[in-house]
Protein backbone atom coordinates (compact mmCIF):
# COMPACT_ATOMS: atom_id res chain seq x y z
CA UNK A 1 0.00 0.00 0.00
CA UNK A 2 1.35 3.59 -0.76
CA UNK A 3 2.34 5.79 2.38
CA UNK A 4 -0.34 8.02 0.90
CA UNK A 5 -2.80 5.41 0.96
CA UNK A 6 -1.70 4.37 4.30
CA UNK A 7 -2.40 7.97 5.96
CA UNK A 8 -5.47 8.87 4.40
CA UNK A 9 -6.95 5.38 5.51
CA UNK A 10 -5.81 5.96 9.01
CA UNK A 11 -7.04 9.45 8.70
CA UNK A 12 -10.75 8.36 7.09
CA UNK A 13 -12.43 7.54 10.52
CA UNK A 14 -11.56 10.34 12.66
CA UNK A 15 -12.01 12.51 9.87
CA UNK A 16 -15.40 11.42 8.88
CA UNK A 17 -16.70 10.99 12.27
CA UNK A 18 -15.51 15.00 13.88
CA UNK A 19 -17.10 15.62 10.03
CA UNK A 20 -20.42 14.48 10.40
CA UNK A 21 -20.28 15.05 14.39
CA UNK A 22 -18.28 18.24 14.63
CA UNK A 23 -18.04 20.00 11.42
CA UNK A 24 -22.03 19.13 10.28
CA UNK A 25 -22.92 20.77 13.26
CA UNK A 26 -21.37 23.39 13.23
CA UNK A 27 -22.74 24.36 10.03
CA UNK A 28 -26.26 23.35 10.78
CA UNK A 29 -25.84 25.77 13.04
CA UNK A 30 -24.80 28.54 11.24
CA UNK A 31 -27.68 27.67 8.77
CA UNK A 32 -30.47 28.01 11.27
CA UNK A 33 -28.94 31.22 12.79
CA UNK A 34 -30.19 33.11 9.00
CA UNK A 35 -33.93 31.66 9.75
CA UNK A 36 -36.83 31.98 11.87
CA UNK A 37 -37.05 28.23 12.95
CA UNK A 38 -39.17 26.50 15.82
CA UNK A 39 -37.36 23.48 17.99
CA UNK A 40 -40.80 21.47 17.59
CA UNK A 41 -41.25 22.15 13.73
CA UNK A 42 -37.85 22.32 12.33
CA UNK A 43 -38.80 22.28 8.83
CA UNK A 44 -41.01 25.35 9.12
CA UNK A 45 -38.62 27.67 8.40
CA UNK A 46 -38.61 31.65 7.22
CA UNK A 47 -34.93 33.31 5.81
CA UNK A 48 -34.78 36.20 8.07
CA UNK A 49 -31.13 37.01 6.81
CA UNK A 50 -29.44 38.74 9.77
CA UNK A 51 -32.41 39.37 11.75
CA UNK A 52 -31.08 37.14 14.57
CA UNK A 53 -28.19 38.48 15.10
CA UNK A 54 -29.42 42.08 15.25
CA UNK A 55 -31.93 40.84 17.71
CA UNK A 56 -29.20 38.88 19.75
CA UNK A 57 -26.56 42.20 19.78
CA UNK A 58 -29.44 44.66 20.72
CA UNK A 59 -31.42 42.47 23.52
CA UNK A 60 -30.88 43.90 26.70
CA UNK A 61 -30.58 40.52 28.43
CA UNK A 62 -28.17 38.91 26.44
CA UNK A 63 -26.22 41.89 26.85
CA UNK A 64 -26.54 41.58 30.50
CA UNK A 65 -25.62 38.04 29.97
CA UNK A 66 -22.18 38.55 28.44
CA UNK A 67 -21.39 40.96 30.52
CA UNK A 68 -22.05 38.77 33.67
CA UNK A 69 -20.21 36.17 31.81
CA UNK A 70 -17.21 38.10 31.93
CA UNK A 71 -17.29 39.62 35.66
CA UNK A 72 -17.72 35.94 36.32
CA UNK A 73 -14.63 34.78 34.21
CA UNK A 74 -12.78 37.55 35.76
CA UNK A 75 -13.81 37.25 39.18
CA UNK A 76 -13.11 33.36 39.46
CA UNK A 77 -9.87 33.19 37.52
CA UNK A 78 -8.22 35.72 39.74
CA UNK A 79 -9.33 33.96 42.87
CA UNK A 80 -7.76 30.87 40.82
CA UNK A 81 -4.60 31.95 40.17
CA UNK A 82 -3.87 33.66 43.30
CA UNK A 83 -4.64 30.13 45.43
CA UNK A 84 -3.31 27.98 42.63
CA UNK A 85 -0.25 29.65 42.19
CA UNK A 86 0.30 30.74 45.96
CA UNK A 87 0.14 26.73 46.69
CA UNK A 88 1.81 26.24 43.98
CA UNK A 89 4.83 28.81 45.73
CA UNK A 90 4.27 27.30 49.28
CA UNK A 91 4.61 23.58 48.09
CA UNK A 92 8.02 24.50 46.07
CA UNK A 93 9.33 25.83 49.29
CA UNK A 94 8.92 22.95 51.23
CA UNK A 95 9.59 20.76 48.09
CA UNK A 96 10.45 17.17 48.90
CA UNK A 97 8.17 17.17 51.51
CA UNK A 98 5.07 18.49 49.75
CA UNK A 99 4.09 14.62 48.71
CA UNK A 100 1.40 14.43 50.47
CA UNK A 101 -0.01 18.10 50.01
CA UNK A 102 0.04 17.52 46.59
CA UNK A 103 -1.88 14.17 46.43
CA UNK A 104 -4.64 16.19 48.36
CA UNK A 105 -4.47 18.98 46.23
CA UNK A 106 -4.90 16.68 43.15
CA UNK A 107 -8.11 15.01 44.28
CA UNK A 108 -10.81 17.29 43.00
CA UNK A 109 -8.91 17.24 39.56
CA UNK A 110 -11.29 15.25 37.87
CA UNK A 111 -14.53 15.56 40.08
CA UNK A 112 -17.30 16.94 37.86
CA UNK A 113 -18.45 20.51 37.80
CA UNK A 114 -21.85 19.04 39.50
CA UNK A 115 -20.33 18.01 42.39
CA UNK A 116 -18.41 20.50 43.06
CA UNK A 117 -21.48 22.87 42.27
CA UNK A 118 -23.90 20.40 44.39
CA UNK A 119 -21.44 20.70 47.33
CA UNK A 120 -21.04 24.62 47.36
CA UNK A 121 -24.57 24.61 47.07
CA UNK A 122 -24.81 23.14 49.85
CA UNK A 123 -22.62 24.96 52.10
CA UNK A 124 -24.03 28.00 51.05
CA UNK A 125 -27.45 27.45 50.96
CA UNK A 126 -30.10 29.27 53.32
CA UNK A 127 -30.56 28.24 56.86
CA UNK A 128 -28.32 24.79 56.57
CA UNK A 129 -25.24 26.62 55.19
CA UNK A 130 -22.47 25.75 57.13
CA UNK A 131 -20.26 28.57 55.58
CA UNK A 132 -21.86 31.37 57.45
CA UNK A 133 -21.80 30.07 61.14
CA UNK A 134 -18.10 29.49 60.63
CA UNK A 135 -18.17 32.84 59.89
CA UNK A 136 -20.63 34.16 62.34
CA UNK A 137 -18.13 31.84 64.81
CA UNK A 138 -15.18 33.72 63.57
CA UNK A 139 -16.62 36.86 64.18
CA UNK A 140 -16.72 38.19 60.49
CA UNK A 141 -20.46 38.53 60.16
CA UNK A 142 -22.81 39.24 63.27
CA UNK A 143 -24.81 35.98 62.44
CA UNK A 144 -25.71 32.91 60.06
CA UNK A 145 -28.26 35.06 57.95
CA UNK A 146 -25.99 37.78 57.24
CA UNK A 147 -25.37 37.22 53.98
CA UNK A 148 -27.64 35.28 51.41
CA UNK A 149 -24.83 33.98 49.01
CA UNK A 150 -27.35 32.60 46.43
CA UNK A 151 -30.51 34.63 47.02
CA UNK A 152 -29.14 38.32 46.74
CA UNK A 153 -28.99 39.31 43.14
CA UNK A 154 -26.14 41.31 43.54
CA UNK A 155 -23.71 38.85 44.88
CA UNK A 156 -25.34 35.38 43.86
CA UNK A 157 -23.20 35.63 40.21
CA UNK A 158 -19.63 35.90 42.79
CA UNK A 159 -20.79 33.35 45.41
CA UNK A 160 -21.72 30.43 42.37
CA UNK A 161 -17.84 31.01 41.78
CA UNK A 162 -16.61 30.03 44.51
CA UNK A 163 -17.29 26.20 43.52
CA UNK A 164 -15.02 26.93 40.37
CA UNK A 165 -12.65 28.16 42.21
CA UNK A 166 -12.44 25.40 44.73
CA UNK A 167 -12.64 22.98 41.97
CA UNK A 168 -9.80 24.38 39.75
CA UNK A 169 -7.82 25.68 41.85
CA UNK A 170 -5.96 22.58 42.26
CA UNK A 171 -5.27 22.47 38.47
CA UNK A 172 -3.70 25.93 38.75
CA UNK A 173 -1.25 24.64 41.45
CA UNK A 174 -0.67 21.54 39.84
CA UNK A 175 0.37 22.55 36.51
CA UNK A 176 2.30 25.91 37.95
CA UNK A 177 4.01 23.38 40.65
CA UNK A 178 5.72 21.48 37.24
CA UNK A 179 6.29 25.19 36.17
CA UNK A 180 7.98 25.64 39.45
CA UNK A 181 10.30 22.55 39.21
CA UNK A 182 11.21 23.05 35.61
CA UNK A 183 13.12 26.72 37.32
CA UNK A 184 17.02 25.63 37.14
CA UNK A 185 18.16 25.79 40.74
CA UNK A 186 21.61 27.52 39.81
CA UNK A 187 19.53 30.13 38.07
CA UNK A 188 17.93 30.91 41.60
CA UNK A 189 21.29 30.68 43.09
CA UNK A 190 22.96 32.65 41.22
CA UNK A 191 20.72 35.69 41.91
CA UNK A 192 21.59 34.59 45.31
CA UNK A 193 25.05 35.04 45.60
CA UNK A 194 24.45 38.29 43.72
CA UNK A 195 22.82 39.32 47.54
CA UNK A 196 18.86 39.14 44.98
CA UNK A 197 16.32 38.87 48.43
CA UNK A 198 13.45 36.45 48.31
CA UNK A 199 11.40 39.20 46.49
CA UNK A 200 13.62 40.25 44.30
CA UNK A 201 14.40 36.38 43.08
CA UNK A 202 11.11 35.97 42.56
CA UNK A 203 10.32 38.94 40.57
CA UNK A 204 12.85 38.99 38.64
CA UNK A 205 13.91 35.14 37.66
CA UNK A 206 10.67 33.02 38.80
CA UNK A 207 7.91 35.08 37.20
CA UNK A 208 9.41 35.82 33.98
CA UNK A 209 10.65 32.10 33.73
CA UNK A 210 7.07 31.02 34.70
CA UNK A 211 5.45 33.66 31.92
CA UNK A 212 4.53 30.80 29.21
CA UNK A 213 3.22 28.66 32.00
CA UNK A 214 0.87 31.52 33.57
CA UNK A 215 -0.30 32.11 30.23
CA UNK A 216 -1.23 28.93 28.93
CA UNK A 217 -2.95 28.50 32.81
CA UNK A 218 -4.95 31.89 32.26
CA UNK A 219 -5.87 30.78 28.40
CA UNK A 220 -7.27 27.32 29.45
CA UNK A 221 -8.77 28.48 32.80
CA UNK A 222 -10.61 31.64 31.03
CA UNK A 223 -12.26 30.14 27.78
CA UNK A 224 -13.62 27.03 30.75
CA UNK A 225 -14.74 29.86 32.63
CA UNK A 226 -16.68 31.85 29.78
CA UNK A 227 -18.22 28.08 28.42
CA UNK A 228 -19.10 27.53 32.50
CA UNK A 229 -22.97 25.72 32.37
CA UNK A 230 -23.35 22.51 34.63
CA UNK A 231 -21.35 24.10 37.53
CA UNK A 232 -23.64 27.44 37.83
CA UNK A 233 -27.33 25.11 36.69
CA UNK A 234 -27.17 23.22 39.61
CA UNK A 235 -26.33 25.59 41.94
CA UNK A 236 -29.04 28.28 40.71
CA UNK A 237 -30.42 27.07 37.49
CA UNK A 238 -29.39 30.96 36.68
CA UNK A 239 -31.66 32.65 39.17
CA UNK A 240 -32.82 34.39 41.27
CA UNK A 241 -34.09 36.65 38.27
CA UNK A 242 -31.41 35.41 35.96
CA UNK A 243 -29.15 37.27 38.32
CA UNK A 244 -26.54 34.32 37.67
CA UNK A 245 -27.24 33.37 34.00
CA UNK A 246 -24.33 33.24 32.07
CA UNK A 247 -23.80 32.93 28.20
CA UNK A 248 -24.37 29.24 28.11
CA UNK A 249 -27.38 28.84 30.16
CA UNK A 250 -29.37 31.58 28.51
CA UNK A 251 -28.71 29.96 24.82
CA UNK A 252 -29.93 26.87 26.63
CA UNK A 253 -33.02 28.79 27.98
CA UNK A 254 -33.75 30.11 24.76
CA UNK A 255 -33.25 27.03 22.50
CA UNK A 256 -35.42 24.77 25.66
CA UNK A 257 -37.79 26.62 27.43
CA UNK A 258 -38.67 29.20 24.14
CA UNK A 259 -38.11 26.51 21.71
CA UNK A 260 -36.73 29.60 19.80
CA UNK A 261 -33.96 27.43 17.16
CA UNK A 262 -33.16 30.41 15.21
CA UNK A 263 -32.70 33.14 18.15
CA UNK A 264 -30.38 30.24 20.11
CA UNK A 265 -28.25 29.36 17.05
CA UNK A 266 -27.29 33.06 16.08
CA UNK A 267 -26.30 33.80 20.16
CA UNK A 268 -24.40 30.29 19.90
CA UNK A 269 -22.79 31.01 16.45
CA UNK A 270 -21.50 34.46 17.91
CA UNK A 271 -20.40 32.60 20.90
CA UNK A 272 -18.68 30.28 19.19
CA UNK A 273 -16.38 32.73 16.65
CA UNK A 274 -16.06 34.84 20.07
CA UNK A 275 -14.14 31.62 21.46
CA UNK A 276 -12.16 30.08 18.59
CA UNK A 277 -10.77 34.21 17.89
CA UNK A 278 -9.76 34.38 21.79
CA UNK A 279 -8.37 31.26 22.07
CA UNK A 280 -6.61 31.85 18.27
CA UNK A 281 -5.37 35.07 19.51
CA UNK A 282 -3.89 34.22 22.93
CA UNK A 283 -2.00 31.29 20.77
CA UNK A 284 -0.77 33.72 18.35
CA UNK A 285 0.52 35.43 21.16
CA UNK A 286 2.46 32.68 22.85
CA UNK A 287 3.59 31.22 19.65
CA UNK A 288 4.86 34.45 18.85
CA UNK A 289 6.45 35.22 22.63
CA UNK A 290 8.31 31.52 22.07
CA UNK A 291 9.57 32.07 19.00
CA UNK A 292 10.66 35.52 18.93
CA UNK B 1 24.96 29.87 61.66
CA UNK B 2 23.56 32.94 63.02
CA UNK B 3 20.62 33.48 60.52
CA UNK B 4 19.70 29.36 62.04
CA UNK B 5 16.88 30.62 63.87
CA UNK B 6 14.95 32.72 61.87
CA UNK B 7 15.67 30.58 59.01
CA UNK B 8 13.98 27.67 61.03
CA UNK B 9 11.38 30.06 62.07
CA UNK B 10 10.48 31.02 58.37
CA UNK B 11 10.11 26.94 57.70
CA UNK B 12 8.00 26.56 60.30
CA UNK B 13 5.60 29.26 58.91
CA UNK B 14 5.63 28.07 55.67
CA UNK B 15 5.12 24.35 56.50
CA UNK B 16 1.96 25.44 59.11
CA UNK B 17 0.41 27.48 55.84
CA UNK B 18 0.97 24.80 53.77
CA UNK B 19 -0.64 22.84 56.02
CA UNK B 20 -3.48 25.09 57.08
CA UNK B 21 -4.31 25.40 53.30
CA UNK B 22 -4.55 21.56 52.43
CA UNK B 23 -6.54 21.24 55.33
CA UNK B 24 -9.07 23.86 54.40
CA UNK B 25 -9.19 22.85 50.93
CA UNK B 26 -9.55 19.24 51.83
CA UNK B 27 -12.72 20.48 54.17
CA UNK B 28 -15.78 21.05 52.06
CA UNK B 29 -15.53 17.58 50.55
CA UNK B 30 -14.92 15.94 54.03
CA UNK B 31 -18.15 17.52 54.86
CA UNK B 32 -19.75 16.19 51.94
CA UNK B 33 -18.88 12.62 53.22
CA UNK B 34 -19.63 13.68 56.59
CA UNK B 35 -23.05 14.62 55.97
CA UNK B 36 -24.10 12.01 53.92
CA UNK B 37 -22.93 9.83 56.48
CA UNK B 38 -25.80 11.42 59.05
CA UNK B 39 -29.06 9.95 59.79
CA UNK B 40 -31.17 11.42 57.30
CA UNK B 41 -32.64 13.57 60.32
CA UNK B 42 -30.09 15.28 61.37
CA UNK B 43 -28.42 16.64 57.52
CA UNK B 44 -30.94 19.70 57.56
CA UNK B 45 -30.57 20.73 61.30
CA UNK B 46 -30.34 24.08 62.29
CA UNK B 47 -27.35 24.95 63.30
CA UNK B 48 -25.55 22.47 60.95
CA UNK B 49 -22.74 20.33 62.64
CA UNK B 50 -19.57 19.28 60.73
CA UNK B 51 -19.44 15.29 61.93
CA UNK B 52 -22.35 13.07 62.32
CA UNK B 53 -23.48 12.59 65.58
CA UNK B 54 -24.01 8.55 64.89
CA UNK B 55 -22.71 7.38 60.97
CA UNK B 56 -25.99 6.07 59.21
CA UNK B 57 -26.37 4.79 56.11
CA UNK B 58 -29.66 5.77 55.30
CA UNK B 59 -29.05 8.27 52.97
CA UNK B 60 -27.36 5.53 51.10
CA UNK B 61 -30.00 3.63 51.12
CA UNK B 62 -32.59 5.99 50.13
CA UNK B 63 -30.75 6.54 46.93
CA UNK B 64 -30.07 2.50 46.06
CA UNK B 65 -33.99 2.63 46.41
CA UNK B 66 -34.66 5.35 44.34
CA UNK B 67 -36.42 4.60 41.35
CA UNK B 68 -34.43 5.79 38.49
CA UNK B 69 -31.07 6.48 40.25
CA UNK B 70 -29.14 3.30 40.42
CA UNK B 71 -30.49 2.74 36.42
CA UNK B 72 -28.66 5.84 35.70
CA UNK B 73 -25.49 4.70 37.33
CA UNK B 74 -25.10 2.07 35.00
CA UNK B 75 -26.13 3.96 31.93
CA UNK B 76 -23.53 6.49 33.30
CA UNK B 77 -21.21 3.60 32.83
CA UNK B 78 -22.63 2.22 29.86
CA UNK B 79 -22.10 5.44 27.75
CA UNK B 80 -18.40 6.30 29.52
CA UNK B 81 -17.66 2.72 28.49
CA UNK B 82 -18.98 2.83 25.26
CA UNK B 83 -17.36 6.27 24.46
CA UNK B 84 -14.01 5.32 25.42
CA UNK B 85 -13.84 2.69 23.31
CA UNK B 86 -14.93 4.23 20.11
CA UNK B 87 -13.28 7.20 20.69
CA UNK B 88 -9.67 5.64 20.74
CA UNK B 89 -10.92 3.44 18.05
CA UNK B 90 -11.19 6.46 15.98
CA UNK B 91 -8.32 8.85 17.57
CA UNK B 92 -5.81 6.24 17.76
CA UNK B 93 -4.94 5.64 13.88
CA UNK B 94 -5.39 9.15 13.05
CA UNK B 95 -2.57 10.30 16.12
CA UNK B 96 -0.51 7.03 14.14
CA UNK B 97 0.05 9.17 11.24
CA UNK B 98 -0.46 12.48 12.63
CA UNK B 99 2.60 11.68 14.09
CA UNK B 100 4.79 9.27 12.38
CA UNK B 101 3.80 10.35 8.42
CA UNK B 102 3.91 14.05 9.19
CA UNK B 103 2.61 15.91 6.42
CA UNK B 104 0.77 19.09 5.41
CA UNK B 105 -2.90 17.10 5.64
CA UNK B 106 -2.09 15.49 8.95
CA UNK B 107 -0.95 18.79 10.16
CA UNK B 108 -3.89 20.63 9.75
CA UNK B 109 -5.85 18.13 10.67
CA UNK B 110 -4.40 18.08 14.13
CA UNK B 111 -5.21 21.88 14.03
CA UNK B 112 -8.91 21.11 13.12
CA UNK B 113 -8.92 18.87 16.47
CA UNK B 114 -7.39 22.04 18.41
CA UNK B 115 -10.15 24.36 17.65
CA UNK B 116 -12.80 21.53 17.84
CA UNK B 117 -11.41 21.67 21.64
CA UNK B 118 -12.28 25.35 21.78
CA UNK B 119 -16.19 25.29 20.49
CA UNK B 120 -18.39 25.57 23.38
CA UNK B 121 -20.72 22.56 24.09
CA UNK B 122 -24.32 24.06 24.38
CA UNK B 123 -22.99 25.82 20.71
CA UNK B 124 -22.69 21.97 19.49
CA UNK B 125 -25.37 20.92 21.39
CA UNK B 126 -27.90 22.95 19.89
CA UNK B 127 -27.46 21.67 16.33
CA UNK B 128 -26.43 18.10 17.73
CA UNK B 129 -30.47 17.79 19.28
CA UNK B 130 -31.76 18.36 15.37
CA UNK B 131 -29.71 15.80 14.18
CA UNK B 132 -30.33 12.92 16.89
CA UNK B 133 -34.11 14.08 16.43
CA UNK B 134 -34.25 13.40 12.54
CA UNK B 135 -32.12 10.24 13.01
CA UNK B 136 -34.40 9.44 16.00
CA UNK B 137 -31.32 8.68 18.34
CA UNK B 138 -33.06 11.09 20.74
CA UNK B 139 -33.01 9.62 25.00
CA UNK B 140 -30.90 6.62 23.38
CA UNK B 141 -27.67 5.33 24.60
CA UNK B 142 -26.27 5.79 20.98
CA UNK B 143 -27.38 9.14 20.70
CA UNK B 144 -25.55 10.22 23.55
CA UNK B 145 -22.55 8.26 22.80
CA UNK B 146 -21.97 10.39 19.72
CA UNK B 147 -22.08 13.22 21.72
CA UNK B 148 -19.43 12.34 23.91
CA UNK B 149 -17.33 11.06 21.70
CA UNK B 150 -16.92 14.07 19.27
CA UNK B 151 -15.55 15.68 22.21
CA UNK B 152 -13.27 12.83 23.46
CA UNK B 153 -12.03 12.30 19.75
CA UNK B 154 -10.14 15.68 19.97
CA UNK B 155 -8.89 14.84 23.16
CA UNK B 156 -7.80 11.25 22.87
CA UNK B 157 -6.38 12.52 19.19
CA UNK B 158 -4.15 14.73 20.92
CA UNK B 159 -3.24 13.20 24.06
CA UNK B 160 -2.02 9.69 21.91
CA UNK B 161 -0.22 12.02 19.05
CA UNK B 162 2.13 13.59 21.33
CA UNK B 163 2.48 9.60 22.75
CA UNK B 164 3.41 8.50 19.19
CA UNK B 165 5.41 11.17 18.88
CA UNK B 166 8.21 9.87 21.24
CA UNK B 167 8.40 6.40 18.84
CA UNK B 168 11.80 6.14 16.83
CA UNK B 169 10.37 6.54 13.01
CA UNK B 170 12.93 3.55 12.88
CA UNK B 171 11.62 1.28 14.74
CA UNK B 172 8.68 1.54 11.71
CA UNK B 173 10.78 0.96 9.00
CA UNK B 174 12.64 -1.92 10.82
CA UNK B 175 9.33 -3.78 11.31
CA UNK B 176 8.67 -3.05 7.40
CA UNK B 177 11.94 -4.80 7.00
CA UNK B 178 11.12 -7.82 8.28
CA UNK B 179 8.37 -8.21 6.06
CA UNK B 180 5.61 -6.13 8.11
CA UNK B 181 2.60 -4.13 5.78
CA UNK B 182 2.61 -0.79 7.51
CA UNK B 183 -0.43 -1.89 9.03
CA UNK B 184 0.84 -4.80 10.92
CA UNK B 185 3.61 -2.26 11.95
CA UNK B 186 1.24 -0.39 13.66
CA UNK B 187 -1.08 -2.94 15.35
CA UNK B 188 1.87 -5.50 16.12
CA UNK B 189 4.97 -3.69 16.69
CA UNK B 190 4.21 -0.05 17.65
CA UNK B 191 1.07 0.04 19.41
CA UNK B 192 2.09 -2.87 22.08
CA UNK B 193 4.68 -0.73 23.05
CA UNK B 194 1.86 2.15 24.09
CA UNK B 195 -0.02 0.64 26.60
CA UNK B 196 0.30 4.27 29.31
CA UNK B 197 -0.81 6.53 26.48
CA UNK B 198 -3.79 4.24 25.92
CA UNK B 199 -4.23 3.61 29.18
CA UNK B 200 -4.30 7.64 29.87
CA UNK B 201 -6.10 8.49 26.89
CA UNK B 202 -8.98 6.07 27.62
CA UNK B 203 -9.18 7.53 31.36
CA UNK B 204 -9.45 10.94 30.43
CA UNK B 205 -12.28 9.81 27.58
CA UNK B 206 -14.26 8.03 30.37
CA UNK B 207 -14.25 10.44 32.96
CA UNK B 208 -14.72 13.21 30.32
CA UNK B 209 -17.98 11.57 29.35
CA UNK B 210 -18.61 10.43 33.06
CA UNK B 211 -18.69 13.94 34.37
CA UNK B 212 -20.85 15.48 31.14
CA UNK B 213 -23.82 17.61 32.10
CA UNK B 214 -25.01 19.48 28.80
CA UNK B 215 -25.30 16.80 26.01
CA UNK B 216 -27.46 14.69 28.63
CA UNK B 217 -29.37 16.96 29.62
CA UNK B 218 -30.32 18.15 25.88
CA UNK B 219 -30.14 14.89 24.38
CA UNK B 220 -32.09 11.83 27.34
CA UNK B 221 -35.34 12.49 28.39
CA UNK B 222 -36.19 9.05 29.97
CA UNK B 223 -34.58 6.26 28.96
CA UNK B 224 -30.99 7.05 29.16
CA UNK B 225 -30.34 9.61 31.86
CA UNK B 226 -26.94 9.55 33.35
CA UNK B 227 -26.05 10.13 36.70
CA UNK B 228 -25.44 13.50 36.80
CA UNK B 229 -29.06 14.38 35.63
CA UNK B 230 -30.62 12.25 37.92
CA UNK B 231 -28.72 13.94 40.82
CA UNK B 232 -29.81 17.26 39.42
CA UNK B 233 -32.98 16.40 39.76
CA UNK B 234 -33.63 15.79 42.99
CA UNK B 235 -33.90 19.49 43.32
CA UNK B 236 -37.28 19.17 41.90
CA UNK B 237 -38.23 15.62 42.74
CA UNK B 238 -37.95 15.94 46.31
CA UNK B 239 -37.75 19.62 47.58
CA UNK B 240 -34.40 19.61 49.20
CA UNK B 241 -33.39 16.57 49.78
CA UNK B 242 -30.06 17.00 50.96
CA UNK B 243 -29.32 13.80 52.78
CA UNK B 244 -29.65 11.58 49.53
CA UNK B 245 -28.20 14.17 47.46
CA UNK B 246 -25.13 14.45 49.50
CA UNK B 247 -25.02 10.55 49.56
CA UNK B 248 -25.67 10.37 45.38
CA UNK B 249 -22.41 12.72 44.58
CA UNK B 250 -20.21 10.92 47.15
CA UNK B 251 -21.15 7.74 44.99
CA UNK B 252 -21.05 9.66 41.47
CA UNK B 253 -17.58 11.31 42.58
CA UNK B 254 -15.80 8.39 45.07
CA UNK B 255 -14.66 6.10 42.04
CA UNK B 256 -13.39 9.32 40.60
CA UNK B 257 -11.06 9.91 43.41
CA UNK B 258 -10.10 7.20 44.09
CA UNK B 259 -8.48 7.11 40.11
CA UNK B 260 -7.16 10.13 40.93
CA UNK B 261 -5.38 8.45 43.98
CA UNK B 262 -3.89 5.12 42.19
CA UNK B 263 -2.75 7.63 39.09
CA UNK B 264 -1.95 11.09 40.09
CA UNK B 265 1.25 11.50 38.71
CA UNK B 266 -0.08 10.38 34.96
CA UNK B 267 -3.12 12.28 35.27
CA UNK B 268 -1.32 15.65 35.84
CA UNK B 269 0.86 15.04 33.43
CA UNK B 270 -1.83 14.45 31.05
CA UNK B 271 -3.57 17.52 32.02
CA UNK B 272 -0.62 19.30 32.50
CA UNK B 273 -0.29 18.39 28.40
CA UNK B 274 -3.54 19.22 27.98
CA UNK B 275 -3.00 22.49 29.01
CA UNK B 276 -0.39 23.28 26.95
CA UNK B 277 -2.17 21.82 24.07
CA UNK B 278 -5.19 23.05 24.59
Amino acid sequence: MSERRFVLLMLAPAVLFLGFLVAYPVALLVYNSFFEVELINPSGRIWVGLANYVDALTSKRILETAQRTLRYSVFALCFEFIFGFGAALLFSAIADRSHWHRTIFALPLMISPIVAGLLWRFLLVGDIGILNYGLTALGIIPDPRGINWLSDTDIVIYSVAFADIWLTTSFVALVSYAGLTNIPRDLLEAARIDGANAIKRFWHVTLPLMRPVIAVVVIVRGIDALKTFDLIWIQTQGGPRQASEVFSMNIYQRMVRYGDLGEASASATLFLVFMIVLAGLAYWKIWRTDNG
Amino acid sequence: MADRAPHDFGKTVINAAALLLVLSYALPYVYLVSTSLKPAADVQQIPPSFFPDGVSLENFATVIGTAGLPNAFLNSAIVAILTTLLSLLIAVPAAYVSALYRRRITVLFLLFALVTRMVPAVSLGVPLFQIMKTLGLLDTTIGLVLAHTSTAVPLALLLMSAFFEGVPKELEEAARMDGCTRFGAFLHIILPLMPSGLAISALFSFIASWNEFLFALLLTSQNSKTAPIVIAEFNSVYGLAWGPMTAAAVLYSLPVILVTLLLQKQIVGGLTFGAVKG
